[in-house]
């Protein structure tokens, strides 16, 4: 891509090249012009004095036939010759091959014919004065003319570097500050003083742009987590009730159904509320601590809990660890990641399946057995698969992105020889 | 035995009265910061409720003031917040047990069955119930002086179905008692049925009564 001074640059340097390009033609004209006109006068001078001088001499008929002769011989771009009558001024422009210096090939001459009366006998004098050729004439001016134009590029050039140097580097530093703003770590961003009205425009409008922006981010996080404890309460009376409505008698298996069907659904409700509040709470950064944990250890002791969900479905599980190594993170996000990857792996597994851990000091793998690949666009994303599962929360495993995100680290997901594989990779 | 539930919101305190009067417990309410300690001047009580977020003041707060009296009822935090901070700080204080909203009342009877054993039987942890004896510290179980090898999980229910004698307990919230949050991940609990014929198959072995029974497929009870 183009930086944008040099594309104005571009334009520049294209009109300069135009013009200059197009002055060739008309300072040739001008300076031609002047030149013939300089020249016509300097023939004319020339031929008045001579018919002047000649005039005044008066000579006899002899002694002028001998000097003319004379005059032709020395003079050879002069002609002084007889002529039948007196006739009106003319003049010309030839080019003509020069008769003593060959080698200088064709020479350009301004000409003027003009008719006087000597002793009563008409003359005719022709005057010729070399003049510079036409494409001589241009070649000068082109020589120039692009030597001016190759001053003005490098001219150009130098200005536009000096100028994007200076005059936009406040607009390169704001950018700069634009690039290294993240809405997840929101730092207020200030822009230097410029004193340059467009780039004070600009800024204004960016700070105010940038400020809405962190804190409706401020505003939405926390409405979420307002909003989640809020639900706390009313979820614990409804879980409350239907406990109390459990003891009631007497008792029929439809209505048991009934309070059954109803503790799954809010047991839903109260998972999607707590990963909402779980979210929020990672955004917010409530997570600061950190130890330095084991994670093969914490992964050997964690898959025993699994234990039940295991049996349930009879997954195996495979853990292919090697190497032994610490991570420095906070305990509890840690535990949460392992289980959302492990539940994710359990209830989308066919019964009978199997489920492989590998762990190495870069990366954790986990597959589970399945039919076909997910869709990855909306993976990571919240509520990006709530659909495919009637237990699963949908947020599961755009907890694991944020916890990604916290760390640096990277999630990943590939569908592979009949596996679903979720890595997570740290180093 | 008493316990006073300090909640704002009257719903839930009705609720857990409801749940926990009858048995052996006498519930008493108070709604705010004030009234709870003008209750704790007054009367004694073998274990405290205490919703953190209170009108009046801050419930911590409320717990030193407990902790100073230098009493032996326990105290059980129910709050709504489920912060790492205030359960660690609570705990520092001398709460017995935390709990964050929402749980099963069956659970919260469980706990206050637990603290008050704890706190008020100290030198008597042996549980006695016709021929069923059941030491808590050391975690075993006896049926007419024979020991009964459970294990951690059955022995978890046990405890937990004495906790709430004569009570419909969910299978939602046999669940959630065993495997904490995890449980609610996933929906088929087929795993607390498993274990709950385990636990029954080993007392009916042992000689015991028939006190486990099934409600329908939904629930459980321990009847006596």
């Amino acid at each position: 891509m183009s930086k944008l001074l040099n594309k104005s640059l571009k334009i520049f340097i294209l009109y300069a090249g135009i013009v200059l390009a197009g002055s060739i033609p008309a300072y040739y004209v001008i300076v031609d012009l002047i030149w013939e006109h300089e020249l016509k006068e300097h023939n004319l001078i020339v031929s008045e004095t001579i018919k002047q001088n000649l005039q005044s001499l008066s000579l006899s008929d002899e002694e002028l036939a001998a000097s003319v002769a004379l005059w032709n011989k020395l003079r050879p771009e002069t002609q002084l010759q007889p002529a039948a009558s007196l006739l009106p001024d003319s003049t010309y422009n030839i080019y003509r091959k020069n008769k003593y210096i060959p080698t200088k090939g064709k020479d350009r001459f301004q000409g003027l014919i003009t008719y006087f009366s000597i002793n009563g006998k008409p003359f005719r004098l022709t005057l010729e004065t070399n003049m510079e050729e036409s494409h001589e004439t241009i070649m000068a001016i082109a020589v120039v003319t692009v030597m001016f134009f190759l001053i003005l590029l490098g001219g150009f050039i130098f200005i536009n570097r000096r100028i994007s140097a200076r005059l936009w580097r406040p607009f390169y530093n704001s950018l700069e500050k634009i690039q290294s703003f993240n809405l997840h770590k929101p730092q207020e961003i200030h822009f230097d003083h410029t004193g340059i009205a467009e780039f004070e425009t600009l800024h204004h409008h960016l700070h105010k742009l940038i400020t809405g922006n962190i804190a409706s981010y401020q505003q939405q996080k926390e409405f979420i987590q307002h909003a989640s404890h809020e639900l706390q309460t009313p979820l614990s009376v409804i879980k409350f009730k239907l406990d109390l409505l459990h003891q009631s008698k007497p008792m029929t298996e439809e209505q048991s159904d009934i309070i059954d069907q109803a503790h799954q659904a809010l047991a839903k409700v109260t998972r999607v509320n707590k990963n909402l509040l779980l979210l929020a709470k990672i955004e917010n950064s409530q997570f600061p601590e950190k130890e330095r944990i084991d994670l093969p250890v914490l992964i050997e002791h964690y898959v025993p809990f699994l234990q039940d969900f295991l049996d349930d479905k009879q997954l195996q599980v495979q853990l292919n660890i090697t190497g032994s190594f610490q991570l420095s993170v906070n305990k509890t996000l840690l535990e949460i990641l392992l289980t959302n990857l492990f539940m994710n792996a359990i209830r989308y597994s066919e019964p009978g399946g199997i489920i492989q851990v590998s762990l190495d000091e870069r990366r954790l793998v986990m597959a589970n057995t399945g039919n076909e690949a997910l869709d990855t666009d909306h993976l990571f994303r919240r509520f990006g698969l709530s659909a495919r599962h009637p237990t699963g929360t949908g947020l599961g495993l755009a907890i694991i992105h944020e916890i990604c995100q916290l760390y640096g680290w990277q999630e990943h997901y590939r569908f592979e020889n009949g596996f679903h594989l979720f890595s997570i990779q740290w180093a | 035995m008493k316990v006073l539930i300090i909640e704002d919101e009257l719903q839930l305190a009705q609720s857990v009265i409801g749940y926990l009067s009858g048995e052996s417990y006498v519930c008493e309410h108070a709604a705010t910061y004030q009234q709870a300690m003008e209750k704790l001047s007054i009367y004694e009580y073998q274990c405290i409720l205490l919703d953190l977020m209170l009108p009046g003041g801050n419930g911590l707060q409320l717990l030193e003031e407990i902790k100073k009296r230098q009493q032996q009822e326990g105290v059980i935090i129910i709050s709504a917040k489920d912060s790492y901070d205030d359960k660690i700080k609570g705990l520092q204080i001398g709460a017995d047990d935390y709990l964050a909203k929402p749980f099963h009342l069956p659970e919260l009877a469980a706990r206050v069955y637990s603290v008050i054993r704890r706190r008020s039987f100290q030198n008597n942890n042996i549980l006695q119930q016709e021929e069923l004896q059941i030491d808590l510290l050391a975690k075993t179980v006896h049926i007419h002086d024979k020991p009964v090898l459970l294990t951690r999980k059955e022995f978890d229910l046990l405890i937990y179905f004495l906790g709430n004698k004569n009570r419909v307990i969910s299978k939602n919230a046999l669940a959630e008692h065993l495997s904490g949050d995890i449980a609610d991940m996933l929906d088929n609990h087929s795993f607390v049925y498993a274990h709950i014929k385990n636990l029954k198959r080993k007392l009916h072995e042992a000689g015991c009564g028939n006190y486990l029974k099934t409600v329908y497929a939904t629930g459980y009870k321990w009847e006596v």
